[in-house]
């Protein structure tokens, strides 16, 4: 039967912001799966490898519907706290970390049986857990627009939301620092691993080191989403 | 003519027509008042339809004469008419009542977000443009700067709204949100002044609605210049309730599952600035759209960056409908009466 209802009740539409956190956290998910799957790696588990590619391969997934349908829930005609093409803005770099930890996982089941040292081993996982830290920051950052949003914007809330951008742009930094350092080792064992495996280790490196780069583009366009 | 406890066959249809325009403002229009109670799971859907049914019983039978008045003599000099030819002006009266009731019933089968107010002020021209052409009266008789001085209110009244839910909420941003850390308790702390002010609005929307239902009455009753009678608002008020209890605890349990978002600050600025609007309104005579009044005040908090997301798509339906509402209902008044006089009633 149809509602013998005459309110403009659809001008109530669904907050858009609860699925961007679910975007991000589905992004953390993914990142925090490279660990597995970089340790699978180094230890040439080719079959692990494998399957954690499918794994995050899904998540990627998941976080594609979200932000599909994120953005067919954003009529022209929306009015957020925000402004609505800042917002739109934001979600691309955000839902390019999922897509770089896709990226990354791919490329590992290209070739996983290298022999290198433990030394450079070490430092694979180090740049992954890097990220992964960079992400968590990121995640926070969330929450606390999250409570941006709740508290209509308080001063402190921002503020603190602006600190955790800053937080996630130095880490961003580092892990560049990391990367550079990273490709330079990974381009002196051409002996060892031949042109295509420094190639290939060096395009990993790359995409690790992507994610930070995306997680600090979409904070720094959140920064302009704040301060107006 | 038939007549049945007293009373002859054309003001009992008169009586019909308008227990049926309670009937729907108590289905539709009074939900909005109470959704945010619902919604923010202050109080139970029960207790919050007894309330809002009270207060605005309350408001009717309080301070529900003044647009009665307007809408009954003010858009047509149904009092001249009354002493010229009072047959016809209960005709064109009860073609008044039934012209709303018809566009109504449409518009909300159609879910159109129409008021009734426009819906009564239409159909009520369409019966003084059609008695002038009758050359019953003419056609200065009709009041034209009462319906400017309408219309204006219908554009402007939800401009105020807006602007005072910005203030509102602005101010219990800056002197309550930005100074208490625990804002879940403040939320807390606000659900009882929601159903407070959710009260008030109830009461507000029967001031100024019930005219929509009864305006026509006194001129159907032959009641001539004299004060609407207690017993006429309390009859409109006992529409309203019947309305809310029959089919608008289910519009207010609507759109309470829609409004979680607007949480007890948020519902308390909109309903505090939605029903002072419609009292100030209420108290100039002036019938507005009480739903419109809502939806300005609902931007208004938006603008104050208190709401997540509003689709604004709801301004440009709410002006469609505008537009249609008067010239439609003034015509469907106008071919009832023609009809009526047709058939030699």
């Amino acid at each position: 039967m149809r509602k013998y209802i005459r309110s403009p009740v659809d001008m109530f539409v669904k907050s858009p912001f609860k699925p961007l956190h679910e975007h991000a956290e589905k992004a953390g998910e993914a990142v925090h799966k490279l660990e597995d799957i970089m340790q699978a790696f180094c230890d040439s588990d080719t079959k692990r490898v494998f399957k954690l590619s499918e794994e995050i391969s899904s998540i990627e997934h998941e976080a594609d519907t979200i932000k599909q349908d994120i953005r067919q829930n954003m009529p022209p005609s929306i009015l957020l706290p925000v402004n609505r093409q800042d917002f739109l803005a934001f979600l691309k770099p955000q839902d390019s970390i999922p897509d770089s930890a896709e990226d990354v996982a791919y490329l590992m089941t290209f070739k996983s049986d290298y022999k290198i040292s433990q030394d450079l081993k070490e430092d694979l996982m180090q740049i992954v857990k890097s990220s992964i830290d960079t992400i968590d920051e990121y995640e926070k950052l969330m929450d606390e627009l999250c409570r941006v949003l709740s508290t209509s914007f308080r001063k402190e809330e921002v503020n603190k939301a602006l600190s955790k951008i800053s937080l996630v742009e130095e880490l961003e930094h580092e892990i560049d620092t990391m990367g550079l350092k990273l490709g330079r080792r990974i381009f002196s064992i051409e002996d060892e691993i031949g042109a295509v495996g420094v190639y290939h280790l060096s395009e990993i490196v790359k995409k690790i080191g992507e994610i930070s780069n995306y997680a600090a583009r979409a904070a720094d366009i959140l920064r302009v989403m704040l301060s107006k | 003519m038939l007549e049945i406890f007293g009373l002859g066959i054309l003001s009992i249809a008169g009586l019909i027509g308008a227990f049926y325009m309670a009937w729907n403002i108590g289905a539709n229009d009074l939900a909005n008042s109470m959704g945010d109670v619902v919604g923010a799971k202050v109080l139970t859907l029960r207790q919050v339809c007894i309330a809002g049914g009270l207060m605005n019983f309350l408001g009717v039978v309080f301070f529900g004469s003044r647009v009665t008045k307007t809408i009954g003599k003010g858009i047509v000099r149904t009092d001249l008419m009354m002493d010229l030819d009072p047959h016809m002006a209960v005709l064109g009266a009860i073609a008044a009542l039934f012209a709303a009731g018809i566009w109504v019933s449409i518009a909300t089968y159609k879910q159109l977000p129409v008021s009734t107010s426009h819906s009564m002020v239409g159909s009520m021209l369409g019966f003084g443009i059609a008695a002038a052409t009758m050359n019953i009266i003419g056609f200065d008789d009709i009041g034209w700067s009462v319906l400017l001085k309408v219309a204006a209110s219908w554009v402007l009244s939800p401009f105020a709204g807006l602007i005072l839910a910005f203030l509102i909420f602005n101010l219990i941003r800056h002197t309550l949100i930005n100074r208490i850390e625990d804002t879940a308790w403040l939320e807390k702390i606000f659900g009882p002044l929601l159903v407070g002010s959710s009260c008030y609005q109830a009461f507000s929307f029967g001031s100024n609605d019930v005219a929509n239902a009864i305006g026509p009455v006194p001129i159907i009753l032959g009641l001539g210049d004299l004060e609407i009678p207690l017993w006429l608002l309390v009859f409109g008020g006992i529409g309203i309730v019947i309305g809310l209890s029959t089919w608008g605890y289910k519009v207010v349990y609507t759109i309470g599952e829609k409004i979680t978002e607007l949480t007890p600050t948020r519902g308390f600025s909109a309903d505090v600035a939605c029903a002072t609007t419609v009292i100030v309104c209420s108290s100039f005579g002036m019938p507005v759209s009480t739903t419109h009044v809502l939806v300005g005040c609902t931007i208004g908090v938006g603008l104050a960056r208190g709401l997540e997301a509003v689709n604004l798509n709801v301004i440009r339906k709410i002006v469609y409908s505008w537009l249609v509402t008067v010239p439609v209902s003034m015509i469907i008044a106008f071919i009832i009466y023609y009809g009526l006089v047709g058939l030699g009633i």
